[in-house]
């Protein structure tokens, strides 16, 4: 019998590190692409640490591109549109999960059904809107263009968490004198810390890794950000491989921190709110 | 301190009554406990005192000011409720502060009011921990002690020892006694408990099906129940019913009867009760006591200092309280006694005290 | 970048400015509704500030009677109780109207005049559009939105594209959830790995993912070199598949999140009762922690199947440069190319109202037939 089960964990394990493997070998590709020296960028060599391994496209993705600027691009037009986001799902998620006023379930459903929305859809008018207003090429663009993506998503998430906070705290702090606003925010604001995060991550995610709507908001180089920058780099596919796989890794790296961070939140932020309802 | 008046107190839930035409007045440094069953209307009737429910008709006052239309905040209340609801993120000093703050208090006047609750309640030591931290009994001192460093007119307590096991409870229970004496304050208290009730409070209402069935001192609600219902809810162990007719001096059931003393003028079909202690099965005929009636013991259940005895005479079944030393055995046959001015008649229709 | 900072700082400000606005105006309608003078006072100040401005008389009535209607509404169906929830969704809600709401219904007048390269400059000018009727609806189902393939191939696709997606992503989540639920030691790093593939920034994993399915420098040919076998023209002559490849690995570690958390909230006490009832492992899976995951999988496979029939991403980063190839493309990614390739603007606002009525006929198909709604609404 114990034998049986060691060998069942042994499977168990084995399984795993097999799916890890697939799972973390495209980045660990990525790496190593980037470390090859520069005239052995086309090989057939599967080594993560290939022969000669230099820095060298790493050096050339930031002196001979504008990946910095784009990267600037990208956390102003982020940061903004994260900001804007989680604050408009924190007030409107509180009001769905506190009130019931007229039209509150529809507006529930209605936030859902936006998710039905194809967003090809969306695009062709906001980006009509975004040229008569004479937006394009501009971070207001694209900020216009991403601060209500996530709202929906956010306001879930967040109304499932304020649900799991007991209504008396809120009570007590109108006895001591607060009005509602200030016993949503002193007391329920606070603690939704956790929730607070996985939507300012989502919100985060969502326009750093966006592609598409800056494709099409943005053609002047200097206003790119580095998902446009990126594929321009990629589409010279034969020549600079190794600064893409470079410039790739060096943006991965502050959302998969990021990521990591919040993870321990994320499997309880999403039962409560995205999806349990 | 103020006085607390509600005046024809009516509260419609989606369109169902909940309470019904309350009226009570609580005195200036009164303890007053609101008492029943769950779903009495009690808990409500607290949080609209409170300003947290909101007032279908009638009329709250404190201190003589109408406060219907005031928010909790301007109502100078103080709650403390079953959960605590202390705030998670804050220390206990924090927590005790916070209404302090709000209000702008001078900082030396907050800190001597918090170091002066937190040594009425002894809980000086736990001023840095958070909520977290803390026992079930810690967290019930610090909820009352953010009360009281509110120094508010009225406090009001919801059911706060529910959640604490039962030795804790009877700390908390005298420790809260002990500073209604200190502080003199106007209390409103709710509880579902009959002992908390009748140990606490220096008046009690006992409530269901949203009204008040009875408001008076314990020991005037305990020695003269106003109905059937209260009788019933008032008293451990519960009184005994006995449906019947009260006739010529005399009462009648089925399984048993026996004469009243002084009580000639009541006829017609009544419900008799009697409480445990009123019932012996061991004593000699005497002043005072009815004649004996045969009975069978069902059951003995040995509570240490006394004895409970399930019996049954005909098909009634009774329950009596003897000595420890009481010897019976299930089987037996015992004569029992009535104490005749331990026995409450109601009436069979009304339910009324007659 | 300093002028782009500033217009940043100037229209955060300008945002804040409206929103304090409106809820100033919010504020001052739900504190003054009971006074007997709030309804013929507030029409009086709307029609004067209309007058004021120096403008006509049918502009000074159409403001007096917008703000009658909203003073009768804060009056009467307000009633001063929902005021603080109003408040508080006011500013969300303006944005979903501003920018979802209103761009929908954009698309349908677009869909029925007509936009396109000759045109667009005229309309940026006056605003005006020449009316086409139901013309580019006609067209959805009888031209190609792009050189050849036809709008009921992109349907196909779509319907196989997204059918076996989501059946990976939910097998194999599911599949990696009960793995990862039954060990104990090292769990969290398990986890961590197996989330990378949704961590990783999209734009990132599918260009990478990509650059491995080159004909001969990617990984997947080398690995079939090596083993003796010829290499296969993955980008040019199985696009499709590449792409949904790609896909299943991007979309699995979503789905073994949200089972694994479902899992997770299962209690033990139903597999020790089973297990004292003698269900053997495979008995306990089919009749607990399949039927009790039901009230997590249903809303996550509805979210799941919508989110992947609406995926441009992969499809677009994978074939879409120039000369890249159609073979690949399904109904999203193929409006995205006919309104941003080849700038057919009412063309393509036509087929996106198509595919939205196809999407939404099928959603409800999907919930009257699924009890998952039940948790998606609840």
């Amino acid at each position: 019998m114990a034998e049986r089960a060691r060998a069942k964990n042994v499977l168990l394990h084995a399984a795993l590190v097999a799916a890890c493997i697939v799972s973390v070998y495209p980045m660990l590709r990525m790496i190593a692409v980037s470390l090859r020296p520069g005239d052995r960028l086309l090989s057939t060599d599967l080594s993560l640490i290939p022969a000669g391994a230099s820095l060298a496209a790493y050096g050339r993705v930031l002196a001979e591109t504008n990946f910095l600027l784009w990267l600037w691009n990208s956390l102003v037009i982020t940061t903004v549109t994260s900001f804007i986001g989680v604050s408009l799902a924190a007030t409107a998620g509180y009001a769905f999960s506190r009130f019931r006023f007229p039209g509150s379930k529809l507006g529930l459903t209605l936030l859902l059904g936006t998710q039905m929305i194809p967003a090809g859809m969306l695009l062709l008018p906001l980006f009509l809107m975004i040229m008569r207003l004479g937006l394009v090429n501009t971070y207001l663009g694209m900020i216009v263009a991403y601060s209500v993506t996530s709202l929906p998503f956010s306001i879930w998430i967040l109304k499932g968490y304020y649900d799991t906070i007991p209504r008396s705290l809120e009570e007590a702090a109108l006895v001591d004198g607060t009005t509602r606003f200030g016993a949503f925010y002193r007391i329920v604001l606070p603690l939704s810390t956790p929730a607070l995060s996985i939507a300012f991550l989502f919100n985060f995610t969502q326009a750093w890794n966006e592609y598409l709507v800056a494709r099409v908001v943005l053609c002047d180089a200097s206003k790119y950000t580095w998902t446009l920058g990126l594929f321009e780099l990629q589409g010279q596919f034969l020549t600079q491989w190794g600064m893409f796989a470079a410039g790739s890794f060096l943006v991965t790296i502050p959302v998969l921190l990021l990521f990591l961070y919040s993870s321990k939140w994320l499997v309880s932020g999403l039962t409560l709110g995205g999806v349990k309802g | 301190m103020a006085s607390v008046t509600l005046s024809r107190i009516t509260k419609v839930y989606h369109e169902h009554p909940v309470l019904d035409d309350i009226s009570l007045e609580v005195a200036e440094g009164e303890f007053m406990i609101l008492v029943g069953p769950s779903g009495c209307g009690k808990s409500t009737l607290l949080r609209m005192v409170a300003g947290l429910e909101e007032i279908t008709d009638g009329e709250i006052r404190i201190g003589g000011q109408v406060v219907n239309h005031l928010p909790p905040r301007d109502r100078e209340i103080a709650m403390v409720v079953q959960d605590y609801a202390l705030y998670p993120h804050m220390t206990v000093a924090e927590n005790m502060s916070f209404g302090l703050r709000l209000r702008r208090l001078p900082k030396d006047e907050i800190a001597r009011r918090v170091d002066e609750a937190a040594g009425i309640l002894q809980i000086q030591s736990l001023l840095g921990r958070t909520p977290r931290q803390l026992s079930g009994g810690q967290r019930q001192r610090v909820a009352i002690g953010r009360a009281i460093v509110r120094k508010p007119k009225v406090f009001l307590f919801d059911e706060p020892l529910s959640n604490l096991d039962a030795k804790l409870r009877e700390e908390m229970r005298v420790e809260i006694a002990k500073l209604h004496q200190s502080l003199g304050a106007t209390i409103l208290y709710v509880t579902h408990d009959q002992v908390e009730a009748m140990t606490l409070g220096s008046r009690l209402a006992v409530m269901n099906g949203g009204l008040i069935q009875q408001a008076g001192a314990p020991a005037e609600v305990f020695s003269r129940p106003a109905n059937h219902f209260v009788a019933g809810f008032i008293g451990s162990p519960t009184m005994n019913f006995i449906p019947g007719a009260a006739a010529g001096g005399g009462f009648q059931s089925p399984d048993l009867s026996f004469k009243l003393d002084g009580r000639n003028s009541v006829s017609g079909p009544v419900v008799l009760g009697v409480r445990p202690e009123g019932i012996s099965v061991d004593k000699a005929a005497g002043e005072g006591w009815s004649e004996p009636v045969p009975a069978v013991i069902e059951v003995v259940e040995l509570l240490g200092y006394k004895r409970n005895l399930y019996l049954k005479a005909g098909d009634q079944r009774l329950l009596a309280v003897a000595d420890a030393s009481f010897g019976g055995k299930p089987g037996d046959t015992v004569s029992m006694r009535f104490q005749l001015d331990g026995i409450h008649l109601f009436d069979k229709e009304t339910k009324k005290r007659l | 970048m300093l002028s782009s900072l500033l217009q940043v700082a100037q229209f955060t400000a300008l945002l804040a400015a409206a929103v304090a606005l409106l809820e100033l105006y919010l504020h001052v309608h739900f504190t003054l509704f009971e006074r007997e003078w709030f309804l013929p006072g507030t029409v009086l100040a709307a029609g004067l500030l209309a007058a004021g401005a120096g403008r006509s008389l049918p502009l000074t009535l159409a403001a007096a009677s917008v703000q009658l209607v909203a003073a009768l509404v804060f009056k009467h169906v307000v009633r001063g109780r929902h005021s603080l929830p109003i408040m508080l969704l006011a500013p969300g809600f303006i944005g979903l109207a501003m920018l979802i709401a209103y761009p929908l219904f954009f698309e349908v007048y677009l869909a029925f005049h007509d936009l396109k390269l000759t045109t667009i400059m005229a309309w940026s000018r006056t605003g005006e559009l020449p009316f086409a009727g139901f013309k580019h609806f006609a067209k959805v189902f009888t031209s190609s939105p792009l050189a050849s393939v036809t709008f009921w191939e992109l349907f196909g696709r779509t319907v196989w594209w997204t059918f076996i997606n989501v059946s990976c992503h939910v097998a194999g989540g599911f599949v990696l959830a009960l793995l990862l639920s039954k060990v104990q030691r090292f769990r969290g790093i398990y986890r961590t790995f197996l989330v990378i593939p949704w961590a990783m920034p999209q734009v990132v994993a599918i260009l990478a993912l990509r650059g491995e399915f080159h004909s001969q420098y990617g990984f997947v040919n080398i690995m079939l070199a090596r083993m003796g076998l010829s290499p296969v023209e993955w980008l040019t002559l199985h696009p499709l598949l590449t792409c949904t490849l790609i896909n299943v690995w991007l979309g699995i570690p979503f789905m073994m999140v949200v089972i694994l958390g479902g899992l997770q909230s299962i209690s033990q006490h139903y597999y020790d009762a089973a297990a004292i009832d003698g269900a053997s492992a495979w008995q306990q899976l089919r009749h607990i922690t399949v039927p009790l995951l039901r009230p997590v999988l249903g809303p996550a496979v509805t979210l799941g199947t919508v989110w992947t029939f609406n995926n441009i991403n992969v499809i677009y980063l994978v074939t879409g440069q120039a000369g890249g190839t159609e073979d690949a493309d399904i109904l999203v990614s193929a409006l995205y190319k006919a309104a941003f390739t080849f700038y057919r603007y009412s063309y393509s606002a036509a087929l996106a109202i198509v595919i939205f009525l196809i999407l939404f006929a099928l959603s409800l198909l999907w919930l009257k037939f699924s009890k998952g709604s039940e948790s998606v609404y609840g």
